[in-house]
């Protein structure tokens, strides 16, 4: 046998059956001259199979009260097992309340569910009005394409704020809370109003271009100017403000919106762009008080 | 199929998985701890107790995706039950039984070995006295707190620093 270096513990060697035989039977304990080939034989041990395998093996043949206190642990284990209730594997709805639990509700609040449900009504009643609009010669610039750029505003509103999520004081105190959990439950929201958007436009002839970039010109935009006023106002706001400048306007004198013309897209991007860098930088704000609003 | 795989087919509720990481792994659980305890009764109880919460728990190991080594983590509860084990019994104002050394010769295998200039690290290791080797074994190897160790070697956490320092100061001097 080589020493206890080249011979167990650096992944080339296995230990030596004659000392794995001693290391089995307890005899190896009792001259300090091995104390540190047997350091290297316990770490090897705890890394290698097949030396556990054959350490099996020596118990066996070497250490008949080791082999009995095995049995008697397996027969008491064996008992004990079948009455035994076990770690219910996660789950994403808790059976019988009907919640969410695990990653779930993370991304969505309780509050969530309705105003995603409310988005996609709205939405539902545009595309509604503008096909009746549409077989009378289209007088009016598409509803779907006015509602739009605001339409996830009212469902981002209710990812952080104190008075739409009951349990928004228990996850602002988590390790989890900040802008990351913001915009995984803005990523949430998107995943369902971008697609019913995408939907709606299709059916009334809209095409996603001119308002994918405005639509998320607005959401990063009512983050960022949530990490100032809350994001609740922040997003109230901004819809209002679209509104009352926008959709008001046009509908009135029945054009489409400057704003919304192809033309405008390159300043969406630059404004989407701009915001972006805005939430990023002022990212501590949603673990302050001040977001809470 | 490894340790890791086996945990993960427990953690699903899997006996035939759950008999065959014990049929692997308990032999040297057992051997490992018996150097640790003298106790076999205390050993049985401990390894009941580690491989119940295994079954219990092993959803936690597969579920963390930590990629650690299912052994290590055995190991890792199998070492806080004995010293969970060694102060309920201490508790119970019985002295902590610790392995009592069984006299034998020392092989002529290692007396050669010992005449042959080792390791400088392996030659420390052995001339250390058997208590401090003993602190160094349950803190570097087992990976134990300062507490855990003095319950596991009934003795005060004061003499656990002395002897780590001391242990600590040697090997240092022998390295240098």
């Amino acid at each position: 046998m080589s020493r206890g270096k080249g011979g167990t513990g650096d992944g080339t060697g296995h230990v030596p059956a004659e000392l794995l035989d001693r290391y089995a039977a307890g005899t190896a304990d009792a001259d300090a001259g091995t104390a540190d080939v047997l350091w290297a034989v316990e770490v090897h041990l705890e890394s290698c199979a097949a030396c556990r395998d054959r350490l099996a093996g020596a118990v066996a043949r070497r250490s008949p009260q080791t082999s009995l206190l095995l049995e008697q642990v397996r027969d008491g284990l064996v008992a004990e097992v079948t009455r035994s209730p076990r770690m219910p594997p996660r789950r994403r709805w808790l059976p019988g309340t009907g919640r969410l639990s695990g990653w779930a509700a993370w991304r969505v609040t309780p509050a969530l569910l309705p105003r995603l449900g409310m988005t996609v009504l709205v939405v539902l009643v545009a595309v509604g009005l503008d096909l009746a609009d549409g077989a009378d010669a289209g007088r009016y610039p598409s509803l779907v394409l006015l509602l739009a750029p605001v339409a996830p505003l009212a469902a981002v509103a209710a990812a952080w704020s104190r008075g739409l999520d009951p349990a928004h004081e228990l996850v602002v105190a988590s390790p989890r809370a900040g802008l990351d959990l913001v915009l995984r439950r803005t990523a949430a929201v998107l995943a369902v109003v971008i697609p019913a958007l995408g939907a709606a436009g299709w059916l009334v002839g809209v095409s996603p271009a001119r308002w994918l970039l405005p639509c998320l010109a607005f959401t990063v935009g009512a983050l960022a100017l949530g990490e100032v006023v809350g994001l609740h106002r922040a997003a109230s706001g901004l819809a209002l403000g679209w509104a009352a400048v926008v959709v008001g306007p046009s509908l009135v004198t029945a054009r489409p919106p400057v704003l919304l013309a192809a033309a405008s897209l390159p300043g969406w991007a630059a404004a989407t762009a701009a915001v972006a860098v805005v939430v990023v930088v002022r990212r501590r704000a949603y673990t302050e008080l001040e977001s809470l609003r | 199929m490894d340790e890791e795989e086996l945990v993960r087919l427990v953690a699903r509720g899997d006996r035939a998985a759950f008999e065959e990481l014990y049929r692997r792994t308990s032999p040297w659980l057992a051997v490992r701890l018996r150097r640790r305890c003298g106790d076999d009764e205390l050993v049985a109880e401990v390894m009941q107790d580690t491989y119940l919460a295994v079954w219990r728990a092993a959803a936690a190991f597969a579920g963390a995706g930590v990629g650690g080594s299912a052994v290590g983590w055995l190991w890792t509860i199998a070492a806080r039950r004995l010293v969970d084990a060694l102060r309920r019994r201490a508790r119970d104002a019985r002295p902590p039984p610790t392995a009592l050394p069984v006299a034998v010769a020392p092989a002529a295998e290692d007396e050669v070995l010992q005449a042959t200039v080792g390791d400088p690290v392996g030659e420390a290791l052995r001339r250390l006295a058997p208590e401090l080797r003993q602190v160094l074994r349950a803190m570097v190897l087992d990976g134990l707190t300062v507490r855990e160790t003095s319950v596991l070697l009934g003795v005060p956490e004061g003499t656990v620093k002395t002897r780590a320092r001391r242990a600590r100061i040697a090997l240092r001097e022998a390295l240098s």
